[in-house]
C-alpha cells in the first residue's frame, strides 16, 4: 500500500496542498485561503484531493504545513491580550527598544506600537548579577500583586523578563511556579526558556513576541489537528519553522516564535534540496511573487541564516543598514534579503522625472490595470504583457483573463508619455528596474557578504521568479538559471523535503585560546544533551539523530560575529587552534581583510543543530511532463532597443528535452519562463529547465 | 515634474542610481559588520560615498544625518594639497578639523579611483574612532578648552603611496592611541570599504564605458537638484529667524551661548545664515563649519518631504553662513570634540525658524539631542576602562502626532546599549532604564518621553565626565504646546540625591550612583484641545499623572473606569482658559504657560 506525505502551505490568497508518495510522485491542489480560519481551507482542498484521486485516508503518512498564522497575528496586532512581569527599573525596555529609526530625515516616522501596553507591564523587586549572584531576593508578594493585577485585566498569557536570567533563571522559574498557583488558567512564557541569551531588549521582545501569538497558534494548530481527525487522517503535523527545519505541532505551540517565517523558509529549503540533487556548491534562490522578492545564498548544500530578524519591518532597499523597524525576534531564521517588488508592484514616476518601481502594489485588489479590476496604475504584470512575456490568455491555465489593451493604455498614460518614450521602450525599462531593485536583495545575499554572485546559479520560483530571473542573471553576469518543475507550487516541495531541526545556543564568552577545554566541553555536552532530549521525545530512534555544532567567534572587541563549524567529538587544543584558523579565513573570505595573529579571537556563542530524519528520506520524483508535440505558437515579444521585437516561440516543459536557443517563452499553469535571445534552455534528468545565460 | 536631461537614456540612469547607491551602501555594511567600536555600531557614526574625480558628492550611504556634507569639505582640503600628485595606488586620510575634519576622532579615508590612467571617481568613508589619543581617554572630552588637549592631528596626508604604506604614519598613530588594536581594526574596515568601492566602480566602468560613467555621475546630482529646487519652490518666501540658547560651555559655567539662524526663502533656493550665533567658547563644542552645514541640511531635508539622493545637487540649492570665529565656525585653536551638542541644538534652532516658514511640518524642540556619559579609569592590574554612553530618547510634538518616545535624535541614527552588555564588559552596574512621567512638554500632540538612566561604579575608583544640556533652557513648545522638563543629573537618588551641574567631571568612588535624565520634548499645540482619550491612555499608562491631567490639559480621568468625565473636562477646560484672561501663547514657549505670559 503505498503513503502520502501532504504539503500544506498557506499563502494570502491562495493555499497550494501537495500530496507525494513513496515514489515522490506528486499531486497538487490550488484552493483559495479561507481567511477566517486557515484549517477550513486546507480540510476542504485535502477532501478534494483525497476524493478525486481515490486515495484511501490511512494511507496518509504525516502533513507538513507551512503557515502565516503567526506572523499575521504580529502583522495585524490581532494577537493575545499579554502581560509582562520584569525587573524594577525595566520597565520600559520594550518600548524603549533600541532608539534606532529605519529612515533619516523623516518627521512622519513612527514607532510600532509596543505589544503590551505600559499599564499591563509590572516591575518586581529582585536582581539578578550579569554571574548569576542573587543580589536582590525576589519579592514574592509584589509577583503575586502583579499577577492579581494583570488577571483582573483579564490578560491571556503573561511573559516574564528579568534581568540577567540567561545567567540565573531560579526568579524567573518562580514567578512560573507562582502564575500556575495563582493563575491556572493564564498561559506564561518565562525568558529564560525561550532565550537565554544576553541582552535585554531581544529577550524580552522575543519572550513578549512569543507569548503574544502562542494562544492564537495553539487554537489554529488544536482546530486543525481536531479538523483532521474528524476526516479520519490521524497523522502527526509537522510546521515548518523560520529556521528551514520541521517541528511537531506540540513543540510549535510552545514555541511559535519559531514558526513565524514558515512560509518563505520552505522555497529556500526546497532550492537547497535541489542544489543537493544536482550537485552545485554555489547557489542563489529568487523566489517571487505578486508583492515581493525574496533572495537567499545556499553553499555547500547549507542555507545560510541569521540570528536575529525583525518582523513586520516594511520592505525598503537599504534596509540593511536601516535597522528599527517592525518587532525584534532573536532567533534563527534562513537569512533572506527581501524587496518589495512583484507582479503587482506600480510603476510611477517621480518628482525629479525619473521611473521607479514599486515598493508599492496594486496588491490583490484592484491588481494590474489588465486584471480590469478598476486599476488604473501600471504594474509589472501590465509591463510584462506589453512586452508580450505574458500571455494574456494563459494565466492560471487560462482561467483568469487579462485585458492587453488596459495595460497598454496605463503604461503608455502614466510612464511612457511622461518620459518621452515609446511604450516597448518605457514597459522594457521598467522590467529593467525592477530586476535592478531585486538585484539589491540578490547583492545583500552575496557580494555584501564577500561572495562573487557570478559564481553561483540562480534558482527561481514562485509566479514571477522564472520571468525575470534570466533579466537578472544578464545584469549580474551569473551563468546559470534554474527553473524547477511546479516553480510557482515549489514552496510546498520544500515543506516535503525538509527534516526536523532545532537549535540552541548558549552565550559563551571566553578567549579561543584561552577557553578552559573541559569547560568548553561540558557546555557543549549540556547542550547536545539537551538537543538529544528533544528528539527523543519528538520519538527519534539514535540512528535517526544527527547533530552539528558551530561557534560563534569575533577578534576581541569587535562587535559582530561570524559562524564557523567546530569539529566533533572532545575539543582539543590543536582543534580550538584550528577554530580560530578557520575564522580567520571566514573574516577574510567575508569582508575582504584580516587581523593578524597578535589579535585573540573570541567565542561568543556556541550553537548545536539537532536533526530528526524521517525513515525514509524525502524526495520527489521527476514529474510526468507534457511535451506540445511540434505545435508550437509563437508571438511578438520585446526584448530592448538594440534587439528590438522577435517572433518568440511558445513551449511547454516537456519541449525543452532538446536544447532551444532563446528566444522562448515556457508557458504553465503556475509560471512563466523567458528565455531571451543569446540564452540557450534545457532540462535536465530531473525536469528542472536550465537555461545557460551565454548561450 | 522637472526638466530630464534629454542627452541621457532615463532607463540606463535609473539602473545607474540603484547601482552606485547600492556600492555606497555595500561600503557602509563593510564597515559596520566588522567594526571594533561600539560607537560605530550603536551610533552608526561613520559614513561612506562616492565623490567624483573633482571631489563633488556623488551619492552618500544611508548612515549619520551628521555627516551629510562633511566629505567635499574634506575632499577640497586633499585637492588643495594633492590635486596634481595623486596616483593609482594612494590612499589618502585626515581628521584636522581646521584643514577639512570635522573633530579628531573622525578620520576620513580616500581612495581615488582610476580606469586606463584616468582619475574617475573617489571612495571616501569617515569613521568616529575610539581613541586618538589627547588628555582624556575617548578623546572626547567637552572640557578640553584647545584642540591640542584633544589628541593626534591629521593633516591631508597619504597613507599609502602608489600602493605602499606609510610607516611613517602609522607608526605615529599608534604611538599616540591609547587603543591601537581598536584604531587600526577600525582603519583596516575603511580601507576594506574603499576597496570595495573601487572593484564595484570599476566593474561598471567595464560595463558602461568611462565616458557614460562620467556623464551619468554629473546627472546623478543634477537630478538631485531638480528635486531639490522643485521642492524648494513649493515653500512659501520670505525671511525666519530664531534663537535659542545652550545652558554654558561646561568652562564658563552659567552663560548663556546663544544660537540663531536666519533663514531666507527666495524662489527655489534656501540661505541659513548663522551670523548672530555666540562667538566661539572656550569649551570643546565648537562646531566646524561642514558641521554647522550638516545640521542645517537635515533640518531642510526633514521638512522637504521627497526622497532626494544624497549629493552636491542638494548643496547648489542649499547656502549656509557661518563667520568664522563663532561657535558655527571655530578657527584655530577652538577645541570641538563635543560639537555634537552644538550641532544637535542647531537642528532644533532650525525646525523653529523653519515652524515660522511652514508651521505644518516642523516638530517642536526635541530633548536636545545626545547626552554624553563616560566612565574611565583602571581596574587594579592598572588595565584601563572606558565606558562611553551617549543618550537621547524625545522627539518634539509633530502638527499630526506626539513626539516620539524613546527614539533616536533626527540628526543621528543612533542605538542604546543594552545594559546587560554594558554590565557585562565595564565595571558599572546599570540600576535603572525607565520613562519618567509628567516630563513631557503637553500639547495637542505632546512632547516625546524622555528615560532615566542610573549607573553604580564597582570599581574603587573612577573618573566620570558628563555632557549634558537643556537644563536652564528647556525644550521650547510650538503654538500653544509647553516646553519639556529639563534635563538632570543627580548623585545618590536613593540617597542625598545631590543635584549636580550639567556638564562636569568629578571622582567617583566604588558604589557611588549616578542618575542622568533626558530633558522632555517640547509639545505642539494647546493642550487644552488633545484628545480627552490620550490624556486617559497616558494616565492608565503612568506617563501623565492624575494630578497633570487636570492641571495641564483640563481632563478629569476617572481611575476606576479609566474614562474622563466629559461635563467635568469641559468645566475645568473652561476655568483653565480663564485663567488665561483672553491673551494668546506666543508661538514658542520656552516657559511653562501661563507663568511665560505672566512673565511678560
Amino acid at each position: 500500500m503505498p503513503s502520502y506525505r501532504i504539503g500544506v502551505d498557506i499563502g494570502g490568497t491562495f493555499t497550494d496542498i501537495v500530496f507525494m508518495d513513496d515514489d515522490g510522485r506528486f499531486l497538487t491542489k490550488k484552493v483559495s485561503s479561507s481567511t477566517d480560519n486557515y484549517a477550513h481551507a486546507i480540510i476542504a482542498g485535502m477532501e478534494e484531493v483525497f476524493a478525486e484521486a481515490r486515495i484511501d485516508k490511512a494511507e496518509a503518512l504525516e502533513v507538513l504545513h507551512g503557515t502565516t498564522v503567526a506572523s499575521n497575528a504580529l502583522l495585524e496586532l490581532t494577537g493575545a491580550k499579554t502581560g509582562l512581569i520584569t525587573t524594577k527599573g525595566f520597565r520600559d525596555v520594550l518600548e524603549i527598544r533600541t532608539l534606532r529609526m529605519p529612515r533619516l530625515y523623516d518627521l512622519h516616522w513612527d514607532k510600532p506600537p509596543p505589544l503590551v501596553e505600559r499599564y499591563l507591564r509590572h516591575e518586581v523587586n529582585e536582581r539578578v548579577d550579569r554571574l548569576g549572584n542573587v543580589q536582590v531576593a525576589l519579592d514574592e508578594r509584589q509577583v503575586e500583586h502583579a499577577i492579581d493585577k494583570l488577571v483582573a485585566e483579564r490578560v491571556e498569557v503573561i511573559a516574564v523578563t528579568l534581568i540577567h536570567s540567561y545567567a540565573n533563571p531560579a526568579h524567573e522559574r518562580r514567578i512560573a511556579e507562582i502564575i500556575r498557583e495563582r493563575a491556572p488558567g493564564t498561559k506564561f512564557c518565562i525568558s529564560s526558556d525561550v532565550l537565554p541569551e544576553i541582552k535585554e531588549y531581544e529577550r524580552t521582545s522575543t519572550t513578549v513576541i512569543n507569548a503574544y501569538v502562542l494562544p492564537v497558534v495553539e487554537r489554529y494548530l488544536s482546530s486543525l489537528i481536531a479538523e483532521l481527525k474528524r476526516i479520519k487522517v490521524a497523522t502527526p503535523v509537522l510546521l515548518m519553522q523560520s529556521n528551514g527545519g520541521l517541528t511537531t505541532a506540540d513543540a510549535a505551540m510552545r514555541m511559535p516564535m519559531n514558526i513565524i517565517e514558515s512560509g518563505p523558509a520552505a522555497g529556500v529549503v526546497g532550492a537547497q534540496l535541489l542544489a543537493k540533487r544536482l550537485g552545485i556548491g554555489k547557489v542563489i534562490s529568487f523566489d517571487m511573487g505578486g508583492t515581493t522578492a525574496k533572495a537567499s545564498l545556499i553553499e555547500d548544500g547549507e542555507v545560510t541564516r541569521a540570528h536575529e530578524y525583525s518582523v513586520g519591518s516594511g520592505i525598503m532597499i537599504g534596509s540593511r543598514l536601516l535597522s528599527g523597524a517592525g518587532y525584534t525576534l532573536k532567533v534563527p531564521a534562513i537569512d533572506l534579503a527581501e524587496v518589495g517588488a512583484g507582479g503587482g508592484s506600480i510603476i510611477w514616476i517621480d518628482p525629479g522625472g525619473q521611473p521607479q518601481v514599486g515598493p508599492r502594489s496594486a496588491g490583490a485588489k484592484p491588481g494590474p490595470a489588465c486584471y480590469g479590476q478598476g486599476g488604473t496604475e501600471p504594474t509589472i504584470t501590465d509591463a510584462s504583457v506589453v512586452l508580450g512575456y505574458i500571455n494574456p490568455g494563459f494565466i492560471a491555465g487560462g482561467t483568469v483573463k487579462l485585458d492587453a489593451g488596459l495595460a497598454e493604455r496605463a503604461m503608455l498614460d502614466k510612464v511612457a508619455k511622461p518620459l518621452g518614450l515609446d511604450l516597448p521602450r518605457a514597459a522594457h525599462g521598467a522590467y529593467r528596474i525592477a530586476a535592478s531593485n531585486m538585484i539589491r536583495a540578490i547583492k545583500a545575499v552575496s557580494s555584501e557578504r564577500g561572495r562573487d554572485p557570478r559564481e553561483y546559479a540562480l534558482v527561481a520560483f514562485g509566479g514571477n521568479g522564472p520571468l525575470f530571473a534570466t533579466g537578472m542573471a544578464r545584469e549580474l553576469r551569473l551563468k546559470r538559471v534554474i527553473v524547477p518543475p511546479a516553480a510557482g507550487l515549489f514552496s510546498c516541495f520544500g515543506l516535503l523535503c525538509s527534516d526536523v531541526e532545532y537549535h540552541f545556543t548558549r552565550t559563551f564568552r571566553r578567549l579561543v585560546l584561552e577557553a578552559d577545554l573541559s569547560e568548553f566541553n561540558r557546555l557543549v555536552g549540556e547542550l547536545e544533551g539537551e538537543a538529544q532530549a528533544r528528539l527523543v521525545a519528538d520519538g527519534f530512534p539514535a540512528a535517526r539523530r544527527v547533530y552539528t555544532r558551530t561557534a560563534h567567534l569575533h577578534y576581541q572587541g569587535q562587535i559582530y560575529d561570524l559562524s564557523v563549524p567546530l569539529a566533533a567529538g572532545a575539543l582539543t587544543a590543536k582543534a580550538l587552534a584550528e577554530l580560530e584558523e578557520a575564522f580567520g579565513q571566514e573574516h577574510e573570505r567575508t569582508y575582504g581583510h584580516r587581523a593578524g595573529k597578535e589579535e585573540p579571537v573570541e567565542v561568543v556563542s556556541i550553537q548545536v543543530i539537532a536533526h530528526g530524519l524521517p525513515e525514509m528520506p524525502r524526495v520527489p520524483a521527476e514529474p510526468a511532463l507534457t511535451r506540445s508535440n511540434g505545435k508550437v505558437g509563437s508571438r511578438r515579444a520585446y526584448f530592448g532597443p538594440d534587439v528590438g521585437w522577435l517572433e518568440t516561440p511558445i513551449a511547454t516543459r516537456g519541449d525543452l528535452a532538446t536544447r532551444t536557443q532563446g528566444p522562448c517563452i515556457v508557458e504553465e499553469y503556475d509560471a512563466t519562463t523567458l528565455v531571451p535571445p543569446g540564452a540557450a534552455a534545457q532540462l535536465d534528468d530531473f525536469g528542472n529547465i536550465v537555461i545557460d545565460i551565454e548561450g | 515634474m522637472q526638466e530630464r536631461n534629454p542627452a541621457i537614456d532615463p532607463i540606463e540612469f535609473e539602473l545607474f542610481k540603484n547601482a552606485i547607491f547600492s556600492v555606497a551602501d555595500e561600503m557602509a555594511l563593510t564597515i559596520h559588520r566588522t567594526t571594533y567600536s561600539g560607537v560605530l555600531r550603536d551610533n552608526m557614526d561613520y559614513s561612506t560615498a562616492f565623490c567624483d574625480a573633482q571631489g563633488k558628492l556623488v551619492a552618500q550611504g544611508l548612515t549619520l544625518p551628521g555627516h551629510l556634507g562633511s566629505m567635499p569639505t574634506a575632499l577640497a582640503a586633499v585637492m588643495k594639497k594633492f590635486a596634481d600628485n595623486m596616483h593609482e595606488g594612494d590612499i589618502f586620510a585626515l581628521n584636522d578639523p581646521f584643514e577639512g575634519g570635522m573633530h579628531l576622532p573622525d578620520i576620513f579615508v580616500f581612495k581615488p579611483i582610476f580606469f586606463a590612467g584616468r582619475r574617475l571617481a573617489i571612495a571616501s568613508t569617515i569613521c568616529h574612532h575610539t581613541d586618538v589619543g589627547g588628555r582624556v581617554p575617548g578623546s572626547n572630552a567637552s572640557d578640553s578648552t584647545e584642540i591640542y588637549q584633544e589628541g593626534l592631528r591629521i593633516a591631508p596626508m597619504k597613507i599609502y603611496e602608489r600602493g605602499v604604506a606609510n610607516e611613517t604614519f602609522f607608526t605615529f598613530l599608534e604611538r599616540n592611541v591609547r587603543v591601537p588594536v581598536k584604531v587600526f581594526g577600525d582603519l583596516r574596515a575603511q580601507l576594506a570599504a574603499c576597496h570595495i568601492a573601487e572593484q564595484a566602480f570599476l566593474d561598471l566602468t567595464r560595463h558602461l564605458g568611462a565616458e557614460r560613467i562620467v556623464a551619468l555621475m554629473a546627472e546623478l546630482i543634477e537630478y538631485s537638484e531638480r528635486m531639490t529646487r522643485a521642492a524648494i519652490g513649493t515653500l512659501p518666501d520670505g525671511v525666519f529667524d530664531f534663537e535659542d540658547f545652550i545652558d554654558d560651555d561646561g568652562i564658563d559655567v552659567g552663560k548663556p551661548i546663544r544660537l540663531y539662524v536666519k533663514i531666507t526663502k527666495q524662489g527655489e533656493k534656501i540661505t541659513a545664515d548663522w551670523t548672530g550665533t555666540s562667538p566661539q567658547v572656550k569649551g570643546a563644542i565648537n562646531n566646524t563649519w561642514s558641521y554647522t552645514r550638516s545640521a542645517s541640511l537635515c533640518a531642510i531635508r526633514s521638512i522637504l518631504g521627497v526622497d532626494i539622493p544624497n549629493n552636491e545637487g542638494v548643496f547648489r540649492c542649499v547656502e549656509v553662513i557661518a563667520p568664522p570665529g563663532t561657535i558655527a565656525n571655530g578657527v584655530l585653536p577652538a577645541a570641538c570634540a563635543a560639537r555634537g551638542l552644538t550641532g544637535f541644538r542647531m537642528v532644533d534652532t532650525m525646525f523653529g525658524a523653519l515652524a515660522k516658514m511652514v508651521p505644518d511640518r516642523v516638530m517642536a524642540s526635541s530633548d536636545g539631542g545626545n547626552s554624553g556619559v563616560s566612565i574611565g579609569g583602571y581596574d587594579k592590574n592598572r588595565k584601563p576602562f572606558i565606558f562611553v554612553d551617549f543618550t537621547c530618547s524625545a522627539w518634539g510634538g509633530r502638527p499630526w502626532a506626539d513626539g516620539l518616545d524613546g527614539n533616536s535624535n533626527i540628526f543621528a541614527n543612533m542605538a542604546g546599549q543594552s545594559c546587560e552588555v554594558i554590565e557585562a564588559e565595564n565595571p558599572v552596574e546599570i540600576p535603572c532604564y525607565e520613562f519618567i512621567p509628567d516630563t513631557m512638554g503637553p500639547g495637542k500632540y505632546r512632547g516625546g518621553a524622555p528615560f532615566r538612566r542610573d549607573y553604580r561604579l564597582l570599581e574603587e575608583e573612577a573618573v566620570l565626565q558628563v555632557r549634558s544640556d537643556r537644563r536652564t533652557f528647556r525644550p521650547y513648545g510650538l503654538f500653544g504646546g509647553q516646553p519639556g522638563k529639563p534635563s538632570m543629573n543627580y548623585l545618590d537618588p536613593d540617597g542625598a540625591n545631590t543635584v549636580l551641574v550639567s556638564k562636569f567631571c568629578m571622582n567617583l568612588k566604588r558604589g557611588d550612583v549616578f542618575r542622568h535624565e533626558v530633558a522632555g520634548a517640547g509639545g505642539y499645540g494647546d493642550p487644552l484641545e488633545r484628545a480627552p482619550e490620550a490624556v486617559v491612555k497616558d494616565a492608565r499608562n503612568e506617563m501623565v499623572s492624575l494630578e497633570a491631567a487636570r492641571n495641564d490639559y483640563g481632563v478629569i480621568v476617572d481611575p476606576r473606569t479609566w474614562t474622563h468625565d466629559a461635563a467635568a473636562t469641559a468645566r475645568r477646560r473652561a476655568e483653565l482658559k480663564a485663567l488665561r484672561r483672553g491673551l494668546t501663547a506666543p508661538p514658542v514657549l520656552r516657559q511653562p504657560w501661563p507663568d511665560a505670559i505672566a512673565a511678560e
